[in-house]
């Protein structure tokens, strides 16, 4: 066991910004993804484990804040010198003698960014370099924190696709706390959901996928003809403007492809979606009317 | 934790090393503030001040003026040095929480605080051998006995170090570059009024300042140590006293700024 949380409580002034009940284990090796609105606690829960902020109750750990290695929401560093030589300063070594480190900055496209200074690098370099230095820590559990924020589009694929690709055969530990479900499904194979503090799932995808969404989920577009054609199934919890459906078994998902043949319906099928999974925890937590269900 | 992990602890924290005194002296070096505030305006004020007075007095008390002026105006090094210089390259980094990056990447405080303390020593000797080596050459300074010279350096030494705990609590407390720069710029100023750095002499304050700038070690450097500036006897005591009130007001202060910024989990 990696890390043990019980009966964890942070408040910022009164106002109560992580409640976990709930004893939560991470176990080594596991690819934890954090996920939630804004608000929900995910960048509270990561300070509280890193011991940044006050909280009571208890983190269980064989292993020291400074021992966890961490690339926070905002990472900034001085700006009097070229990022190679705070990078070098950071980790201790020379980039020139440490084949390691300049495999990495290789891995990541950096080496024309060594001799900008920080306030010269984009959005992506910035974290980029974090990231460098954070994998060269080789500790035994690594955060990333809303790593991706502030990048567009497409930078943002090419670094959660980097990142998937690096950790890939690999046996770190991960506690990655995202907004965006795609990133996640990359990266983390459990997930724990939280909603204004409180935590509403935590387990492996598939496990909370079958439990909240069934087999496998078929989504559509929200027509009013998609509606009438599809009524005779589940419907789940999902975005405005997408029906999702949700199947219990092969049969049920025989009878509903053949409708979507037969009525040459668009459709997207998925066994491991995020996004569905986590509205529909979140409307099981709450209940019907929004409230909290004992 | 186990006693793997304490090992495994121990080799994986960073301590003081000699690219962390590297990066600090680069670190300084960015900083323009340092560079005037600490070698550029001393100089260009004793020079200044020397010369304006020196005509002002007769010919066989020169000598004894331009000591008094030298030793003064020595004293802007440490407080630029230390208490601005330092000030407006920490607080930016408070204020951008470079320091809780730094702590997140392994290193203590300590280390962080060691490798600032020595490189800002370093710079502060490096300033006081230019003032010292510039002003013998422009201006007429009488050869100083070592005794009197060796307490002038360790109290400038002594004055740079409180000044420099002052503030570094202070940017730990407001964490913003602006509040941090603006109070030291006011407590700067304030304090070279106070002790006779801007010409005017402490005795000819009111009353109720005089009383505050007694307090102040830079007072007595400021106005009495040019006395037995080649020999002779002074009375320490208010001097020692000073000291002692100053190093205890820095050290409630450091205190609550180490309170208030307290790491939860150890």
């Amino acid at each position: 066991m990696l890390l043990t949380i019980k009966q964890l409580q942070v408040k910022y002034g009164s106002r109560m910004a992580l409640q976990i009940e709930e004893p939560l284990s991470f176990d080594k090796g596991e690819r934890i993804g954090v996920i939630g609105s804004n608000g929900a606690g995910k960048s509270t829960l990561v300070k509280a484990l890193l011991g940044l902020v006050d909280y009571q109750g208890s983190i269980i750990t064989q292993i020291r804040p400074e021992q966890m290695a961490v690339h926070m929401q905002t990472n900034a560093y001085v700006n009097t010198m070229p990022v190679k030589r705070i990078m070098e300063t950071i980790l201790n070594t020379s980039i020139r003698e440490n084949r390691e480190l300049q495999e990495l900055i290789g891995f990541f496209e950096f080496q024309d960014c060594l001799s900008k200074r920080f306030h010269a690098l984009s959005g992506g370099q910035k974290q980029k370099l974090t990231i460098i230095m954070v994998m060269m820590q080789k500790a035994e559990l690594t955060f990333y924190d809303e790593v991706t924020s502030g990048l567009d589009f497409e930078s943002r694929q090419k670094l959660t696709e980097k990142l998937a690709e690096w950790y890939r055969d690999k046996e770190d530990s991960l506690i990655i706390v995202s907004h965006y479900y795609e990133e996640l499904e990359q990266l983390a194979d459990k997930i724990l959901l939280l909603d204004q503090g409180r935590v509403v799932a935590y387990g492996k995808v598939r496990e909370l996928f079958r439990k909240y969404c069934g087999d496998a989920v078929y989504v559509l577009e929200n027509t009013p003809e998609n509606r009438r054609l599809a009524a005779d199934f589940r419907e789940l919890q999902s975005p405005d403007h997408l029906i999702a459906l949700s199947c219990q078994d092969r049969e049920e998902e025989r009878r509903m492809l053949s409708l979507f043949v037969e009525h040459n319906m668009n459709f997207k099928r998925s066994s491991s979606d995020i996004e569905i999974m986590s509205i529909n925890a979140k409307a099981c937590f709450y209940g019907e009317d929004g409230a909290r269900t004992a | 934790m186990d006693k793997y992990n304490e090992d495994k602890y121990n080799k994986n924290k960073k301590k003081c090393s000699f690219r962390m005194l590297c990066y600090e002296l680069r670190n300084i070096n960015g900083n323009f503030m340092t560079h005037f505030f600490g070698i550029v305006f001393p100089n260009i004020m004793c020079l200044l001040v020397s010369t304006v007075i020196g005509k002002q007095v007769p010919d066989a008390v020169r000598s004894e003026v331009t000591v008094s002026v030298v030793i003064c105006m020595a004293l802007i090094m440490p407080m630029s040095i230390m208490f601005l210089g330092y000030g407006s390259l920490y607080s930016q980094e408070v204020e951008r929480e470079i320091p809780q990056r730094m702590r997140l990447f392994g290193f203590s405080e300590k280390s962080l605080i060691t490798a600032k303390i020595i490189i800002h020593l370093l710079f502060l000797t490096g300033a006081m051998l230019l003032y010292a080596v510039v002003q013998s050459l422009l201006l007429d300074i009488p050869k100083p006995a070592l005794s009197s010279l060796l307490i002038l350096l360790m109290s400038l030494y002594l004055i740079g170090v409180l000044f420099m705990v002052i503030v570094h609590s202070m940017a730990n407390i407001f964490r913003r570059f602006s509040v941090t720069f603006g109070v030291s710029m006011s407590i700067y100023f304030l304090l070279m009024m106070l002790t006779g750095m801007m010409g005017i002499s402490t005795d000819k304050l009111p009353m109720v300042w005089q009383r505050i700038a007694r307090t102040l070690p830079m007072t007595y450097i400021s106005n009495d140590f040019a006395e037995f500036w080649q020999g002779g006897s002074y009375n320490f005591m208010p001097y020692i006293q000073s000291c002692i009130f100053m190093t205890a007001l820095t050290g409630i202060l450091a205190m609550y700024a180490q309170y208030r910024g307290r790491r939860v989990r150890k």
